[in-house]
């Protein structure tokens, strides 16, 4: 049986690796793809204790997570389009003024 | 015996695969310059976990990861992608290099902190599932009643939250078109096109109430004589 410690680790490495991805990242669809990957490891962390402790809370928290993740793609890649439609452009650093 | 021995090791080799396929698809998405591999790197993430979580006794949410995640989330991001036709990404500029070394660092201090929270609740993390562990934890039925019995509000209020991405979705996907039915305040600066005969050209969502109400803007502004009953009478 693999220790719950394990599960863990790999959850904080690929979190690491998302908030690293959203930092370096200045592409708008890769920086949004960044922070699906720390909400995937976050719901790691949650069904790993939820089936070691034998609590379904946490795989219910993970099926939250997973709708507020759908609408955030909705809402968020509308966002994205709609500054592709004023800038022709995904840069970030272009968009860091709240205007026009 | 040999059998025993396979049953232990099977687990660990799973989630040595599986885990190690998450860490190399997420490096590799993050490494990827074109969104589209990135994306094709996220969706292997996303299956590799969705298999970990089968490893947890989690079917499940494995099932939902498979559809909402690779499924749903991530066809709408790959549509994005070709809808935009994203090139590659271009090289930074100098005054942002800086951001590579703040990212590392900031990893480090991150590993380092699990790091340092794992070492010092290693004694309080199981090994093995508890054996009170009840044997349908992760089964469709037990997560349908707890979500619809003692998390009800929690699942309504996420109702909520999906109407408004919905209308959220909807307004930005409105932006910057033109309206459809013309208000007479839209029409009045609009000078008129007309066609090779004279007559006023049609275009496309055009009603017959954005007619009248530039016919009443232009009277009103003196460019065209209102309609008498004499001009009536010449017509007929």
């Amino acid at each position: 049986m693999v220790p719950l410690t394990w599960y863990l680790a790999l959850s904080a490495v690929l979190f690491t690796i998302g908030v690293v991805g959203v930092i370096v990242k200045r592409n708008a669809i890769q920086m949004f793809m960044c922070i699906e990957l720390m909400l995937n490891a976050v719901n790691l962390t949650f069904v790993a204790f939820s089936s070691y402790f034998g609590d379904v809370t946490g795989q219910l928290f993970v099926f939250i997570v997973m709708t507020v993740a759908a609408a955030e793609a909705a809402v968020g890649l509308g966002i994205i389009i709609a500054i592709f439609r004023n800038r022709e452009s995904l840069d970030v650093d272009e968009a860091s003024v709240l205007r026009l | 015996m040999a059998n025993n021995e396979l049953q232990q090791l099977l687990p660990v080799l799973l989630f040595i695969l599986f885990g190690g396929m998450a860490l190399g698809f997420a490096v590799a998405m993050v490494a990827q310059r074109n969104p589209l591999y990135s994306a094709v790197s996220l969706i292997g993430v996303f299956i590799s976990l969705a298999c970990l979580y089968l490893t947890l006794q989690a079917p499940f949410i494995a099932a939902i990861q498979v559809i909402v995640y690779a499924g749903a989330i991530m066809v709408l991001v790959v549509f994005v992608i070709m809808l935009l036709n994203v090139e590659e990404e271009v090289r930074r500029p100098v005054r942002l290099r800086y951001l590579v070394p703040v990212g590392v660092l900031l990893a480090a201090v991150l590993v380092g902190e699990a790091t340092f929270m794992l070492q010092v609740g290693r004694g309080a993390a199981p090994d093995h599932f508890l054996p009170s562990r009840p044997s349908d934890v992760g089964l469709t039925a037990s997560i349908g009643t707890g979500m619809y019995t003692k998390y009800l509000l929690p699942f309504e209020v996420t109702s909520v939250l999906i109407l408004m991405a919905l209308v959220g979705a909807i307004t930005l996907a409105r932006q910057g078109r033109a309206p459809l039915l013309a208000a007479p305040g839209n029409v009045t600066e609009e000078q008129p096109r007309l066609t090779a005969g004279g007559g006023p050209a049609l275009k496309p969502g055009d009603t017959a109430a954005t007619g009248r109400a530039f016919a009443r803007a232009q009277i009103a502004s003196g460019e065209a004589a209102a309609p008498s009953s004499g001009a009536r009478e010449e017509e007929g």
